[in-house]
């Protein structure tokens, strides 16, 4: 933990409303001004105690502080650091530990992911077994999708019409497995606007979920490949469809200490860049779009999605209250930190319903999961969308 | 003691909501100031005002002080907690329980932030008027015990001015409500700005605005900060009273220029935002009148929407916390003059500043002379800090000798405190130390704010002699 | 004795006291009339000494509302205190002594173009202590509060001599505890207010008032839509001298466009002229021997209509602000005034509103009901004036 970094702080406060744990709790200790407070006693002599792991641990790193913050404290660095003192110094219990096991030895590699996949259905129906055992387990079980049939996705899409760039394409590991359609959606919209999309095959975890969680060695060496994946590949522009996979891509160059051969850019970014050409058909929807936080906070994508959306004839786009508050999903949150996931998926449930919409809209697949379930579990039911599968419907003029 | 007190703080509190694991307390030393520090003895969260009252009452039993907080984001150390007593956090306490359109009132718990109640409103056409800089973390039970202001005070006045009633554990532990429309003495109006050394406010209901017709915000760009000044002095000479009159000057455009982005005019020597709102006819005349008197401005912008309203005032609400990109270290200052001596305490300020080799960066409610002198130094300079608190005070000397005040709306908490004999006298401090031994013969109630030295309640006023008894005892420090 | 002793040692004039002088039908012995705030100190002091009670005073246009004190030696009359201290045009502030009568101060701040926006009633005659211990409030409080509000520094002299001053010459301030805001409304009853400064605003280029007569159903809505208007009237006023007829409203708008202002108001209002000069009932109180202060919220409204119908007594005030005074016009006897203070309350109070009894010359009238605030106020006032000394038994609960 950097001091220079801690004491960037000025202890205004600023960040306080914008903080999922602190709207829950109203606690000081697990706020972003209280963990900074907090990652200052340590860096003055004291050591981590399982007080201070836990409000490390319950923080959803979803960066809200960091766009609220006046004073320029780079929160996201501040907590990447802490949760490697965290990983190094602090001995979780048994229980913890196992399950954090299980996660990391899972979610970065797509063909474990691959063989969970039948076993969805299954786990649907053992969550509640699940939950006894952990309510992290039973969280994971609970989100679980369904799964549609994989799509296997070509090397290269071809542009349609005039050829107005040549882009790469990451396909992501819980995207690729979980949600093929938003990859396949993808691909389409940037090929429908005059783009070649290059898919190099064997492109693994870019190492997001390990950045988030303090496992450094496991990230940079998810990074490296994929870096090095992209650069073989011979694009300069990597489009990312997921927000946490094209936040942490972005900061490759400080993780991996060298910049990488090509730009990143959000698939809703690079094509407010590029400007509309295809056709938009309606769309005579009530969506409600969704500020997923590593897009929103870590990337300041917030304008772009919206401008796509409104671009669309006929659809009626509503703002959710408490836009810039996370969801809860953040990530693996949802399963280490169950129950606070849980309430923070609830408010936002209650929010979004205060909209009226009858599709949810988000760039980032955890969080529409998440609010899903918590818009479920509250008795209403409400579609759910990638930006890009809204796109791709109104590109092609087929409904959704 | 202590420990005692804890069991019972427990029997009366859920588990969570009382705080006594060290690494936890430390996160709560020190509010907005962090300046003065001290380690709570313990911290509770209560969720209710009968919780307030039973947590106070038990504070009695024991003669242990107890601090109320709110966000913890004022600037004079007043939530500052006692080591030997009990921080009471109101953070948990933030429902909006009642919103009345058409009586325009809302009724709020205290830990509900000063921005939740407008944006609870804004979309029916309503606001709540008094907006500190700090607005969407600050609570409105901290506002009250502040009696805190914000830019659009000089046309619609502070806290004190759109609070209707307040529900308040007294220091006894009694809830007791306090209403304007009630007769008898004004002790709303006395509670409110009392720092939390009358009691805690436990349930707050406030007045709520009709959002104006029109809002115009100019922002105009001077070389020099005495022509903005002379520019101010001809607005409210032509009888404007706009909504706010705000002004930066170089450094302070550097550093929000730095943090946000802000986009101020290049080669600003001072900006001066201008907002003025009202029926549209009125304020299009009055925008009329600006422009002219505004013709030195070397570039005026005026805002043509929401967007870049918000644009113009995003600079000048980050300024505070935006000097920490230009400076390791800073004091905030919050001295107040009269309007019409602004432009010979700024080149005293100036004259200060050079002296010393400390920057000033000055960033203030110029419709009301308030100013807010961010004192630079480098903490890891030795002598800078207290060259820095050198200049800090004598800038509050300046304010007093022109006629001001030591704080215009941070409060005295315990960072000014030292400084209210400068401004008042022994008797004037002594007359209102009779208001608190009113409402806390036995200083229980934030003890060591707002005054230099503790009164016993029951003592003649002007015959102290020796070490006064509460200073002790230990109940109370000395400055 | 006070006469020799004061006036020898500290030059102030000290007369006996006539029958002229009573204060509710309470003689006292001596009249003093300090010049500075000095001189008040002097007289206090050497009261304090001799136990000696005291009432003071400003222009007396209001000395009769409180009930009488249990005992009065001393009257102390402001009346030389009238030096408007400091006008500060370019800070739009003033400081005044507390016998300045607020027709000369507005005089003075016309003169700049400024004003005091308290319009008070019997403004040739009252003062600025006076208007300021009794709280008087006037029609624009809707849009600049009333006399608490606009107060931002104040002088008092305490029972025991003490002079003490709280807030400054600044708008805004909040060093220590705001004596001014205990003080207004006080009665008299915890010291002597010996000076005040006060923020001013620049006198409105243009007003227009909107008159028109309403019957008493129709004007909870029209207030309603007033209150929430963005033409932004500054006040409000009813009229309702028979509260069997009709009453008049007449809206205030004030500013450089008033005018097209006004038309705005008279389409809220459905009908009604527009002049350039207030109605003659405009702020006034006519006839004060029983004056009782309505007070509600913006929902009370029709409630508070319809209970005053009910009472005989005529109605005067604000329809934004809910503040207002019922007038009797008529003698009305003890029992009969008893019982329609109670009705009211009873029916005021359920609506959110209270009733306060300001002016009453009977003893048996319930004039405050009660009051929460209550215990702490006696606190207060034990502290200020320990020796009950200070106008007692003037206030809320005997105080």
């Amino acid at each position: 933990m950097d001091p220079k970094l801690i004491n960037d702080c000025v202890h205004c406060g600023f960040c306080l409303p914008t903080c999922p744990t602190y709207t829950l709790w109203g606690e000081e200790m697990d706020s972003p001004r209280g963990r900074i407070h907090l990652m200052k006693q340590h860096v003055e002599g004291t050591p981590i105690t399982p007080e201070m792991a836990g409000h490390f641990d319950a923080c959803l790193g979803c960066m809200a502080c960091v766009t609220a913050c006046p004073s320029g404290v780079q929160y996201d660095r501040l907590i990447e650091q802490t949760r490697v003192e965290v990983e190094r110094e602090h001995v979780r219990d048994p229980q913890e530990r196992a399950v954090r096991g299980i996660v990391f030895s899972l979610f970065p590699y797509p063909r474990r992911l691959r063989l969970l996949r039948p076993g969805m259905r299954l786990a649907e129906r053992m969550a509640p077994f699940l939950t006894r055992v952990h309510p992290g387990l039973g969280a994971m079980a609970a989100l679980a999708p369904h799964v549609e049939r994989r799509q296997r996705l070509p090397r290269v899409v071809r542009a349609r019409g005039e050829r107005r760039g040549v882009v790469g394409m990451l396909t992501g590991c819980v995207q690729g497995e979980f949600f093929p359609q938003v990859n396949a959606a993808t691909a389409r919209v940037l090929a429908l606007e005059g783009c070649d999309v290059i898919i190099p095959p064997g492109q693994g975890c870019c190492g997001a979920l390990s950045v988030h969680s303090g496992r450094d060695d496991q990230a940079r060496r998810l990074a490296r490949r994929t870096v090095r994946t992209f650069e073989q590949a011979g694009v300069d522009t990597v489009v990312v469809n997921a927000a946490g996979c094209g936040s942490s891509m972005k900061e490759y160059a400080e993780l991996l200490g060298r910049e990488p051969g090509f730009k990143v850019r959000d698939l809703s970014e690079f094509l407010t860049e590029l400007g509309p050409v295809a056709k938009r058909h309606p769309l005579p929807l009530t969506v409600a779009y969704h500020d997923a936080c590593h897009l929103a906070h870590a990337q300041g994508v917030r304008a772009q999605p919206r401008e796509l959306l409104m671009g669309i004839p006929d659809l009626d786009l509503r703002e959710i209250p408490e836009s810039a508050i996370c969801c809860g999903s953040a990530g693996t949150y949802n399963i280490f930190q169950p129950q606070a996931a849980r309430d923070l998926g609830d408010r936002k449930a209650e929010m979004v319903g205060t909209t009226g919409a009858e599709l949810l809209v988000s760039a980032n697949p955890g969080c529409t999961m998440q609010i899903a379930a918590a818009m479920r579990r509250a008795g209403a039911e409400i579609r759910v969308a990638h930006t890009a599968q809204v796109l791709d419907a109104s590109l092609r003029g087929v409904g959704l | 003691m202590l420990d005692t007190l804890v069991a019972g703080l427990r029997s009366l509190l859920p588990h969570d909501s009382v705080i006594t694991d060290p690494v936890r307390l430390r996160t709560y030393e020190c509010d907005g100031l962090t300046y003065h520090r001290a380690t709570p003895g313990v911290v509770v969260l209560p969720g209710t005002a009968e919780q307030v009252a039973r947590v106070v009452r038990l504070c009695n039993d024991f003669g242990v002080p107890f601090v109320a907080r709110g966000s913890g984001t004022g600037l004079s150390g007043g939530a500052l907690p006692r080591e030997d007593g009990v921080l009471i956090v109101t953070s948990k306490m933030r429902r909006i329980l009642e919103i009345d359109l058409d009586d325009h009132r809302a009724v709020v718990e205290p830990g509900v932030t000063n921005l939740a109640i407008t944006e609870a409103v804004r979309d029916r056409g309503y606001y709540y008027a008094p907006d500190p800089s700090s607005q969407q973390v600050c609570s409105i039970g901290g506002n009250v015990a502040e009696n805190s202001g914000g830019a659009h005070c000089l046309k619609y006045g502070f806290t004190v001015n759109h609070v209707e009633a307040c529900e308040i554990v007294t220091p006894d532990g009694d809830l007791v409500t306090l209403d304007r429309m009630d007769p008898g003495y004004d002790l709303l109006g006395a509670f409110v700005g009392s720092e939390g050394t009358l009691g805690i406010a436990t349930k707050i209901t406030v007045r709520l605005s009709r959002a104006p017709q029109t809002v115009t915000t100019v922002l105009a760009a001077f070389e020099s900060i005495e022509q903005g000044g002379q520019a101010v002095s001809a607005i409210i000479g032509a009888g404007i009273v706009p909504a706010a009159i705000e002004m930066m000057d170089a450094l302070a455009i550097e550093a929000a220029e730095a943090a946000v982005a802000c986009r101020y005019p290049e080669g600003a020597g001072a900006v001066l935002i201008v907002e003025l709102d009202g029926p549209q006819a009125e304020v299009e005349r009055q925008f009329a009148q600006l422009t002219e008197i505004c013709s030195g401005a070397f570039e005026l912008r005026v805002a043509a929407d929401p967007a870049e309203r918000a644009a113009i005032w995003k600079g000048r609400k980050s300024a505070f916390a935006a000097v920490g990109r230009i400076s390791p270290a800073y004091i905030v200052q919050d001295g107040v003059v009269p309007r019409t001596s602004l432009p010979s305490v700024l080149a005293a300020i100036d004259r200060l500043s050079a002296e010393h080799g400390i920057r000033v960066a000055n960033v203030f409610h110029a419709g009301d002379g308030n100013l807010h002198p961010l004192v630079l130094f480098d903490d890891a300079e030795p002598g800078a800090g207290e060259r820095a608190e050198v200049v800090s005070g004598a800038i509050l000397d300046l304010c007093i000798e022109h006629g001001g005040s030591i704080t215009g709306e941070h409060g005295v908490g315990v960072d000014k405190s030292r400084y209210m004999p400068r401004m008042f006298s022994e008797a004037d401090l002594d007359t209102m130390q009779l208001v608190r031994c009113a409402f806390d013969p036995r200083g229980l109630s934030n003890p060591g704010k707002v005054f230099p030295t503790p009164r016993l309640c029951g003592e003649a006023p002007g015959v102290r002699k020796g070490v006064h008894p509460l200073v002790e005892s230990g109940k109370a420090e000395q400055f | 004795m006070l006469g020799s002793e004061v006036g020898s040692d500290a030059g102030v004039t000290v007369r006996e006291a006539g029958a002229d002088d009573a204060v509710s039908g309470v003689e006292p012995r001596w009249v003093a009339l300090p010049e500075t705030v000095e001189e008040i100190a002097a007289v206090l002091r050497a009261c304090a000494e001799r136990d000696l009670a005291v009432v003071p005073a400003g222009g007396g246009t209001k000395l009769h509302w409180a009930p009488p004190p249990e005992r009065c030696d001393v009257l102390l009359d402001m009346c030389c205190m009238n030096e408007i201290l400091e006008h500060a045009a370019g800070d739009l502030v003033v400081r005044a002594q507390a016998g300045v009568t607020m027709d000369a101060l507005a005089a003075v701040l016309a003169g700049k173009g400024q004003e005091l926006a308290l319009d008070v009633p019997f403004a040739e005659d009252t003062t600025v202590g006076g208007t300021l211990a009794a709280a008087t409030a006037g029609p624009r409080a809707f849009r600049y509060g009333i006399a608490r509000d606009l107060l931002i520094g104040i002088t008092v002299v305490l029972p025991d001599g003490t002079v003490a001053r709280s807030g400054g010459r600044v708008v805004k301030n909040v060093a220590g505890y705001d004596l001014g805001k205990l003080f207004t409304g006080s009665y008299g009853t915890l010291g002597v207010i010996a000076e005040a400064t006060f923020r001013l605003h620049p006198l409105a280029p243009d007003r227009r008032w909107v008159v028109a007569q309403l019957d008493r159903d129709e004007l909870p809505p029209i207030a309603a839509a007033l209150a929430a208007s963005q033409a932004e009237p500054s006040a409000a006023e009813m009229d309702w001298a028979d509260p069997g007829g009709p009453l008049t409203l007449a809206v205030l708008v004030e500013g450089g466009a008033a005018e097209s202002r006004a038309e705005v108001v008279r389409g809220l209002v459905g009908r009604g002229s527009v002049t350039d000069a207030p109605p003659s009932w405009w702020g006034l109180i006519s006839n004060d021997e029983v004056l009782v202060e309505v007070r509600f919220p913006a929902t009370g409204t029709r409630a508070v209509l319809d209970a005053v119908a009910g009472t005989g007594l005529s109605l005067r005030g604000s329809a934004l602000s809910g503040r207002v005074v019922l007038e009797s016009w008529g003698a009305i006897g003890e029992p009969e005034l008893a019982a329609a203070v109670s009705g009211l309350r009873e029916r005021v109070e359920a609506a959110g509103g209270r009733v306060n009894v300001l002016a009453c010359p009977y003893e048996s009238v319930d004039r405050w009901g009660q009051v929460s605030g209550l215990p702490l106020m006696r606190r207060v006032k034990e502290q200020f004036d320990p020796g009950r000394r200070m106008s007692p038994g003037r206030f809320v609960g005997g105080i």
